[in-house]
């Protein structure tokens, strides 16, 4: 299984050996401080295309600041990051989202003042300004995202304000789904939902994996919605890879349960 | 390729338009030509709603252009002599380059920030043209006896509606395309417009761009109808506010809202001149703003967008009854 103990670090040779297949998404040695601060400290991991992989860690331990280094939101101090084998260093935010890398908000960063249609509209839109200007919106394709998770019809209409927390989640998805992405990255999907909401979120989710081939990469903290939504999780703590495994091994994984102590797992 | 609603907006542009045609038939010279300042702060407004009120980037800066734009051809006609159909689209030009070298590493810049990087080459502005080569700029009593476009004030007051008239119905079918989608979203939230596989800083330059070039338009025609140009006039904080208050009173990103304060404000403040004669009359327009302000934060153009909708609704009713 190691992955990990195989290569931590800079061998980029092992990356690509041949009985492991190309990962779709793959970050070597990144590391990030913030004045005194390691926020992430050398951090490998990879997806494999088609694969879902769980995020997990105790608050502050440093994943958010991942995503934000794996999509460019913010630059690492060190490492790399490569998409389907090559190296996208050097692209910027709204690149890496074109060459199909697409993440949603911890806390969800609606438009205010755009309908849920609009939404989709922006995560639709052509990087050309000619294509922008020319082209109007495909009506059609648009209300057949927004019913993709379930905010079809009437509900489109909707803005911001008029949405619960829920549902303002479901149109930070929707509004990344537009963008057409290969691999997605959802940092904390299910925080400040109701059970049923939770329920509603995974459902979506799990159906879409059914039916779609998008790679996936899942941070929470619900441990047990995750469960169901991902083939392998990499635990993160005071910004380092602590281990990784099934879903299975990694909960029964002493150092972990500890790490969580009185914040999750064991209350089950 | 234009968003829901466009037919029934031209609609409104269409009166407005035949309005505004008709106004010199039984309209004093002297209220013409209040109209025709109304239609330059309109241009001013525009140019800066096509920027601020789209993007949320606020540019206390628009002075700034519009001066560039007016002494270009100032210093074109005044000291070469050249034909203002040269001069006018080359203070255009300059315009568009010279803000945006000078805007360009400010729109890195988010917040309160722009806005004060923006003031402060105003300020710059105005020190700058009275003391580097006054022989040339006029120094602080400026330049007079430029050559005008058209004379009269009813052949101004088209020239200067047409003008107005066009780029305010350009800019509101651009801003009803996707692309003005865009431009409205980064105002939002920049961070998820990126996230959604947009250059914004190709947005944010095109906003700019477009804006200076209104704003390089608008400035040297206007200094062509006063005649004259000087630096007080231009780079100064209440034609600035003006500027500013006739957008935000009138609903900021709307385009038409802008147009409605220019005018507004225009009125009101020729309205106030017999009664208060001073610069007093600025404190009244504050607290009018103010009240409007309060009542609809969304300016004039939504108060009477509501109107509207409320006479279609009742008439409707009425009808269905
Ligand atoms: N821009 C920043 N400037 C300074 N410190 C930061 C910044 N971003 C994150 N941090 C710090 O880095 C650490 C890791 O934060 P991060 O948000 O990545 O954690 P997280 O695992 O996502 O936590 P949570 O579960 O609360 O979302 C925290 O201590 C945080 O305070
Ligand atoms: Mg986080």
């Amino acid at each position: 299984m190691s992955y990990f103990t195989e290569n931590k670090g800079f061998d980029t040779l092992s990356a690509t050996s041949e009985n492991r297949p190309q990962p779709m998404l793959e970050a070597r040695g990144l590391t990030k401080s913030f004045g005194g601060l390691m926020a992430t400290k050398n951090v490998s991991l990879h997806v494999n295309p088609g694969e879902s992989l769980g995020i997990i860690g105790p608050n502050g331990a440093g994943k958010t600041t991942l995503l934000n280094l794996l999509t460019k939101e913010i630059t690492p101090d060190q490492g790399s990051v490569f998409l389907n084998g090559n190296c996208i260093d050097r692209l910027s935010i709204h690149k890496r989202v074109l060459a199909g890398l697409a993440r949603t908000y911890q806390v969800p960063r609606p438009f205010h003042d755009l309908t849920i249609q609009e939404h989709i509209r922006v995560g639709m839109m052509p990087d050309g300004l000619f294509d922008m200007l020319l082209h109007g919106a495909d009506d059609e394709k648009e209300l057949k995202i927004a019913e993709s998770v379930g905010l079809g019809g009437e509900r489109a209409q909707q803005y911001p304000y008029e949405l619960a927390m829920g549902d303002l989640r479901r149109l930070e998805l929707v509004r990344t789904l537009a963008t057409e992405p290969s691999i997605l990255l959802l940092d904390e999907v299910f925080a400040g939902l109701t059970v049923k909401e939770i329920d509603q979120i995974s459902e979506l989710l799990t159906n879409r994996r059914a039916t779609h081939s998008t790679t996936y990469m899942i941070v929470s903290h619900d441990l047990k919605a995750l469960e169901p939504l991902v083939d392998r999780v990499v635990v993160i703590n005071f910004g380092e890879v602590m281990t990784e495994g099934t879903f299975r091994e990694v909960v029964a994984d002493t150092d972990v349960q500890n790490a969580y102590l009185g914040t999750g797992w064991e209350q089950e | 390729m234009f968003a829901k609603g466009t037919n029934k907006g031209f609609l409104g542009w269409m009166i407005f338009g035949i309005a505004m045609l008709a106004l010199p038939l039984f309209a004093s010279s002297a209220t013409v030509r209040i109209f025709v300042f109304a239609n330059y702060i309109a241009i001013f407004a525009i140019s800066w709603d096509v920027l601020s009120g789209r993007t949320g980037y606020i540019s206390f800066g628009h002075p700034f252009l519009i001066g560039i734009g007016g002494y270009t051809t100032a210093l074109l006609t005044h000291h070469l002599d050249m034909p203002l159909y040269i001069t006018i689209p080359a203070a255009v030009l300059v315009t568009m380059i010279a803000g945006t070298l000078f805007f360009l590493p400010a729109l890195r810049i988010r917040g309160t920030y722009f806005a004060l990087v923006t003031l402060a080459f105003m300020e710059l502005m105005y020190g700058l043209v009275q003391v580097v080569a006054p022989d040339i700029t006029g120094g602080t009593r400026g330049l007079t006896g430029l050559p005008s476009i058209v004379t009269g004030a009813v052949s101004n007051y088209y020239l200067s509606f047409g003008v107005m008239f066009t780029l305010g119905l350009a800019m509101w079918l651009l801003i009803r395309t996707r692309l003005g989608t865009a431009l409205g979203s980064i105002g939002m939230n920049e961070e998820a417009v990126r996230a959604c596989g947009l250059n914004t800083t190709k947005l944010k330059l095109f906003a700019f761009t477009l804006s200076a070039m209104i704003a390089g338009l608008g400035g040297a025609m206007y200094i062509h109808y006063l005649g004259s140009i000087a630096p007080r006039g231009l780079f100064d904080v209440s034609f600035l506010f003006t500027i500013l208050v006739a957008c935000l009173l009138g609903g900021a990103g709307t385009i038409t809202g802008p147009i409605m304060g220019a005018f507004f404000l225009t009125l009101l403040l020729e309205f106030l001149r017999p009664y208060i004669p001073g610069s007093e009359r600025y404190l009244i327009y504050g607290v009018a703003t103010l009240v409007l302000y309060v009542l609809q934060p969304r300016g004039i153009h939504r108060l009477i967008q509501i109107t509207v909708n409320w006479f279609v609704e009742g008439f409707m009713r009425r009808k269905s009854t």
